[in-house]
């Protein structure tokens, strides 16, 4: 019996992932624990393990959004039987090579997989991404799901059967009720673009992430607090920690996390997240790090950053930070945080508010360090100012509070000593 | 109502067949004074005599054409075949002989002929003491094929089975020869070809015979308390089969296991599927489950044995199946 390949639950709440691409063939030989392919969720790409060994039989679903559960490949003995391919496959063949020609019409052409055609109808209606259970171009429905649907009229494309490999049983045709007008025939399809017009790229999952928790994000009550710090000791301690760790690449983000960190568990109250019901005070510094990675902005955590050195939080940033641009990050890396910075120093920015990472309470953005004359005791002082702004959910944290946070970031950095 | 036991039953259905009806005799290896291996015959030979309960030759072989030939002459042999097992000596005799008789002399002789027998696994009899070869027999147009599972059932059914004008074969299980059951004052006799919707329900239908039934039973009571409602259906007829009330049963729960002791390929349950599927097409929401013993010989060590032959989880778990239920 050949094993199917499920696609995993990555994360909490995940309930579909997107295929990026198979790193095996069909044909070839698959050892257990072996990367299979790459999975695109709403939060990470990342790469599934193979669950048994064998040969790569089938690959059921090519590329494309799929329910959590659905069999998207079958591993087994060379020659072994297999259900027939998913009519998605070709479908999704032919999607992906145009998603790599940009300028070519995404368009897809309508006649080719009505199943399809169907599942754009519903994702419109907010329902699940398309129906599971079409095989082979045909729907894999039981016979009396068949005759309820033919009898009312539903059209069974339209469904996600719950039934063993998503079959889809009676009981979800039932749940459909009656079938309404017949959807309007799909306007969502793409109009092909002439050079010189504008390029239509379709959202990746990461992407209407950032969309989606950024404009939530938009509608929290929110303050900002600007300090500026003078970096001259925090630099010489950056310098004398690289003397100390040469085999880690130590920079002032790690510094930065360290102090935050140090800071968060002296004002607990701003180690917190907002609930409607509650507030949740977090027992441990889990920072996140802002990363401009190719897909889009993610944010990593280092977790417990306060237990943790300035070298061993470089040596986890380091991983993460390089996993990310790779997009080999899992979604156990992204989960949590309860503070996040977001550093464009290197992008030589002055200073920048940063919006909220919700459901974290609080975010650092942190420009450019600048040699800045500074009046001190009426002489006029060359400093290396670091201006950073504090942005955060004034639901759950105060003006007051912030400011005292802000403060104690800001003698740690000047008189790093003070955070021991 | 009395109750007996299913060897009490069958034994009841022999004496008083052989005290209403001279015709009726018996025929089988050590029947007499043994009382058969098995026990059913016990004391008949001592009301009937050995004319009437008639100790033969190890020979099925023999046993069998000769219980044919009187068959032919007007008698109603009820000839017990010690294991099921060694019907495949008597085969030719039933198969090419008495299943043939009627049809090749365009009705002139016909074979009114019981073939009593018994197999089953569950008290490590090992390969050869124990198969259920019932799919061998229905097989064969000419024949009547019954199994039955209860005290009742056995009693009533091998009445109608002495009294057709058709060769049948009859299967009982070793293992239910103990059970104990009501069964009426008076022997009803059950018709051949009907079958018994043992317990009602809304969700699955299985179709079982022999000690399968009783498993399926056990099983029904366990999926009830998970909620899921079990109708549990057996076919004491083999051939004729009656489709009518096991597609009925379909039709109204929508999902089919099918369960017998005899090895899953190219069983009977293979056949009672294809009807369920056929005349059922529409109703049918998963695929039809069966279960029954693995394609192997009985191994004699009971560990073995009892991996080999289906039993209660087995119906269970093919029942949670077709509703796509885990447990």
């Amino acid at each position: 019996m050949a094993t199917e390949v499920i696609l995993p639950r990555l994360g909490q709440g995940m309930e579909a992932g997107t295929i990026v691409r198979w790193l095996k063939s069909e044909g070839e030989q698959v050892e257990k624990g072996e990367p299979l392919f790459e999975l695109d969720t709403d939060k990470v790409t990342q790469e599934v393990e193979a669950e048994a060994s064998g040969v790569l039989l089938r690959i059921a679903v090519a590329a494309g959004e799929v329910p959590v559960g659905e069999t998207v490949a079958f591993i087994g003995e060379a020659g072994e039987d297999v259900p027939a391919a998913d009519a998605r496959v070709e479908a999704e063949r032919g999607a992906a090579a145009s998603a790599e020609k940009p300028a070519a019409a995404p368009a897809r052409d309508p006649e080719r997989d009505r199943g399809r055609e169907a599942s754009v109808g519903a994702d419109a209606q907010g329902q699940s991404a398309f129906s599971a259970a079409i095989s082979n171009g045909r729907i894999k429905a039981s016979p009396l799901a068949r005759r309820i649907a033919r009898e009312r009229g539903v059209d069974l494309a339209s469904l996600r059967g719950t039934g063993p490999d998503g079959r889809i049983v009676a009981e979800d045709v039932e749940r459909a009720g009656p079938a309404g007008p017949a959807p309007a025939a799909a306007p969502a399809q793409a109009v092909p673009v002439a050079a010189g017009e504008i390029e239509r790229r379709p959202l990746s999952n990461v992407r209407k992430t950032i969309a989606r928790r950024l404009t939530q994000a938009w509608t929290v009550p929110a303050f900002m607090l600007t300090v500026q710090i003078d970096m001259s000791r925090a630099n010489a301690l950056v310098g004398g920690q690289r003397e100390l760790h040469p085999d880690v690449r130590i920079t002032v983000t790690d510094l930065l996390t360290k102090v935050c960190a140090q800071a968060l568990m002296r004002h607990r109250e701003m180690n917190v997240q907002f609930t409607d019901e509650e507030l949740l005070v977090f027992p441990s510094a889990d920072v996140g790090i802002a990363v401009a990675a190719p897909a889009g902005l993610v944010v990593p955590v280092v977790r417990g950053a306060e237990r943790l050195s300035v070298a061993e939080i470089a040596a986890v940033r380091t991983d993460l930070v390089g996993r990310a641009r790779d997009g080999k990050l899992r979604a156990e890396d992204l989960d949590g945080g309860t503070f996040t910075i977001s550093n464009l120093g290197m992008y030589d920015v002055d200073q920048f508010v940063a919006v909220l990472n919700p459901p974290q309470a609080s975010i650092l953005a942190v420009g450019a360090t600048r040699e800045t004359v500074v009046p001190r005791g009426g002489e006029l002082e060359v400093v290396p100012l670091m201006s950073v702004t504090l942005t955060c959910d004034h639901r759950a944290v105060d003006g007051a509070t912030g400011a005292e946070f802000l403060k104690s970031v800001k003698a740690f950095l000047e008189d790093p000593g003070l955070a021991l | 109502m009395p109750e007996l036991t299913y060897r009490e039953a069958v034994r009841d259905a022999l004496s008083q067949a052989l005290r209403q009806d001279e015709d009726v005799f018996l025929m089988g290896e050590d029947i007499g004074e043994m009382g058969g291996s098995m026990g059913v015959t016990h004391g008949l030979l001592d009301e009937f005599g050995p004319e009437r309960v008639r100790n033969t030759p190890i020979s099925e072989m023999a046993l069998a054409g000769a219980a044919i030939g009187a068959a032919m002459q007007g008698m109603r042999p009820v000839a017990e075949i010690m294991y099921e097992d060694f019907m495949t000596l008597a085969s030719e005799q039933i198969v090419n002989q008495a299943a043939k008789a009627r049809y090749m002399s365009g009705g002139q002789l016909t074979v009114p002929v019981v073939f009593r027998t018994q197999g089953g696994a569950g008290w490590s009899p090992g390969a050869q003491h124990a198969q259920q070869l019932e799919s061998w027999f229905v097989h064969v147009p000419g024949l009547k094929v019954v199994f039955a599972s209860t005290p009742e059932d056995v009693r009533g059914l091998l009445w109608s089975a002495i009294y057709d004008d058709n060769p049948i074969v009859f299967f009982e299980h070793r293992t239910l020869y103990g059970i104990k059951g009501h069964v009426p004052e008076e022997i009803e006799p059950i018709p051949l070809g009907k079958a018994r919707v043992h317990r009602e329900g809304e969700d699955v239908t299985v179709v079982a015979t022999g000690r399968l039934v009783h498993e399926a039973l056990h099983a029904a009571e366990e999926a009830e308390k998970e909620g899921v409602s079990v109708e549990v259906v057996d076919p004491r007829t083999l051939q004729p089969l009656d489709e009518e009330t096991l597609v009925a049963s379909v039709r109204k729960t929508n999902r089919a296991v099918v369960a017998h002791e005899a090895v899953t390929r190219m069983g009977f349950g293979a056949e009672v599927a294809s009807v369920l599927q056929y005349q059922a097409f529409d109703w049918l929401d998963a695929p039809i489950e069966r279960v029954g013993a693995r394609f192997a010989p009985l191994p004699f060590a009971p560990v073995m044995e009892a991996f080999v032959v289906p039993h209660m989880e087995d119906v269970l778990a093919a029942v949670y199946r077709t509703v796509n239920k885990k447990i």
